[in-house]
């Protein structure tokens, strides 16, 4: 028998196309999974079985009378709670909701359900998505399915742990500082956060407006193949959306790697901790036996990085939150509440000199540290994946340093706006954690056949607690 | 008539966000933090052309995209 929670999507919505196995099958396979994975880890908001297994017949029918025509035709996938579905209120994770039902999808919820794909529950995140370790004081804390004693990462914490559980191959997240990348490294699967713009964010719950990114967390390369061609392209709901053409990404999933240069910042890099380079190193040996060739390279701004993408997120998020912080301010927990303060005290001007100077230090970065690198690899955690009780810290006056050691490798990627795709480390038997490859702009075709290639070698796994 | 400090839109500086109930302690770790970036805008702001826009990071995505 199939074993149904190991199938990536896109294997599965052949199986289903090709009447191996019902869409019904496969969805009341993954609810049970999903139950089972929200035990361990909370990794659910709401259970939507009922509304699944509807539709989970709708599309068995349309197989049936050979209408079907999507690429995921009766997939059951789940979603971080950010995403607006008609008729339904999304959580954000927060006390703090929408006070009506939304009155339209999501540019990207409505992407995947044209591709025919099936919405099982929606998922666990940190408060209005502003956490990057999956502690949620208004919901509870998600736990790693791995260990569940530790992070499960954030904010898209739900979609990542549910998808190293085998309960669903693929789902949404967004990243504003690294809420896909995290995740995905502390659960030991892939993502894709995409050049900024590349997927529409019409409909996904706002941080900050100039850094959100909407992507996909997975188990297999190839569904963030498949499902960013599905959600990828042009949106009059969003001016931000990109109207350059969208390859074919699953076609190209194949392209020669062999040659390409992966860029190592040995300074930067250095600030992890021993463990975490040494895991570094062990993921270059795998991409060097792929093909690739390291070669050295240097992000000659990082630590200014870090300044001004907080420059551009702190008011970002502040402006946000403005009206729930004036007349709701104690239905946010002290954390969150105290991260969506701080905005306030950055002035206009500084907030804008970030935004106005984006272009220079993108333009800089793209002429010296790709100059003589296709891709660049990067940490994703500073550290080995940290306990729950580690990182509980509140609001406490450590709070900034905390968080901003979580994300040290992850938000200054966010200012740049590059794509990023995130890698499992071959974990010899210990705990997950993973790795970024940042590339050009609009270079998701080529990241993705890297990742391809590092899944040979390294093959995806389901996270055995 | 209401006096500027009690009003909701009071102005940034010693007053920001007056309209927000933040005991001292935290208050004065946001302004600390703020005061940190604000020491690196100010760096940045000396080398910024008058020219550079907000939309310069649009166009370099576009232009850096390699078909």
């Amino acid at each position: 028998m199939t074993d149904l929670a190991a199938l990536s999507a896109r294997a599965l919505a052949r199986a289903i196309r090709e009447k191996k196995v019902s869409s019904v099958e496969a969805t009341t396979a993954a609810i049970k999974r999903m139950k089972d994975c929200h035990e361990l880890t909370n990794c659910v908001v709401t259970l939507e079985a009922d509304e699944a297994l509807a539709a989970a017949k709708a599309a068995d029918a349309a197989v049936a009378k050979g209408s079907s025509r999507g690429a995921l035709t009766g997939v059951p996938l789940a979603h971080k709670d950010m995403f607006d579905r008609k008729g339904k209120v999304a959580s954000w994770g927060a006390k703090i909701r929408a006070t009506e039902p939304a009155a339209q999808d999501s540019t990207a919820i409505a992407r995947f359900k044209a591709s025919g794909a099936l919405q099982i529950a929606a998922l666990h995140l940190a408060e209005f998505a502003y956490g990057p370790t999956g502690h949620n004081y208004a919901i509870g804390h998600a736990r790693n399915p791995w260990d569940t004693s530790r992070i499960t990462g954030g904010s898209s914490a739900g979609t990542a742990a549910s998808v190293a559980y085998g309960a669903i191959p693929v789902g949404l997240g967004s990243d504003t500082g690294g809420s896909l990348r995290l995740p995905a490294a502390c659960c030991g699967i892939v993502s894709i956060k995409p050049t900024w713009g590349r997927i529409s964010r019409a409909g996904a719950m706002p941080l900050s407006p100039a850094l959100d990114t909407v992507g996909v967390l997975a188990r297999h390369v190839e569904d963030l193949a498949l499902a960013l061609g599905v959600l990828a392209g042009p949106d009059a709901r969003d001016p931000a959306a990109s109207a350059l053409p969208v390859p074919d990404y699953l076609s190209h999933l194949d392209d020669p790697v062999k040659g390409l240069k992966v860029g190592v910042d040995e300074a930067v890099i250095g600030e992890a901790s021993p463990e975490v380079q040494r895991m570094l190193q062990d993921v270059l040996a795998v991409l060097e036996k792929v093909g690739l060739a390291k070669a050295s390279c240097r992000f000659p701004d990082w630590q200014t990085l870090d300044h001004l993408v907080q420059l551009v997120q702190l008011p970002d998020a502040s402006a946000a939150h403005t009206a729930y912080l004036r007349t709701r301010p104690g239905d946010y927990s002290p954390q969150v509440r105290s991260r969506v303060e701080v905005g306030h005290f950055i002035g206009a001007v500084d907030h804008l000199t970030a935004l106005r100077a984006r272009g220079i230090y993108l333009q800089r970065t793209l002429d010296t540290t790709f100059k003589g690198a296709d891709v660049a690899i990067l940490p994703i955690l500073a550290d080995p994946l940290p306990t729950i009780a580690e990182l509980d810290v509140a609001a406490s006056p450590n709070l900034q340093a905390a968080m901003g050691r979580v994300v040290k490798f992850t938000r200054p990627i966010n200012y740049l706006g590059l794509p990023t795709l995130a890698l499992p480390i071959p974990r010899k038997g210990g705990l997950p954690n993973g790795i970024q490859l940042v590339g050009r702009p609009y270079a998701e075709a080529q990241l993705l056949a890297i990742g391809q290639a590092y899944q040979r070698e390294v093959p995806p796994e389901i996270a055995q607690p | 008539m209401a006096s500027p400090t009690a009003s909701p839109a009071a102005p940034a500086g010693e007053d920001a966000a007056s309209y927000l109930d933040m005991p001292p302690e935290r208050r004065a770790a946001a302004k600390a933090h703020a005061a940190l970036l604000s020491r690196a805008a100010d760096k940045i702001a000396r080398e910024l052309p008058i020219s550079a826009d907000v939309d310069d990071f649009r166009r370099v995505l576009v232009a850096e995209t390699k078909p």
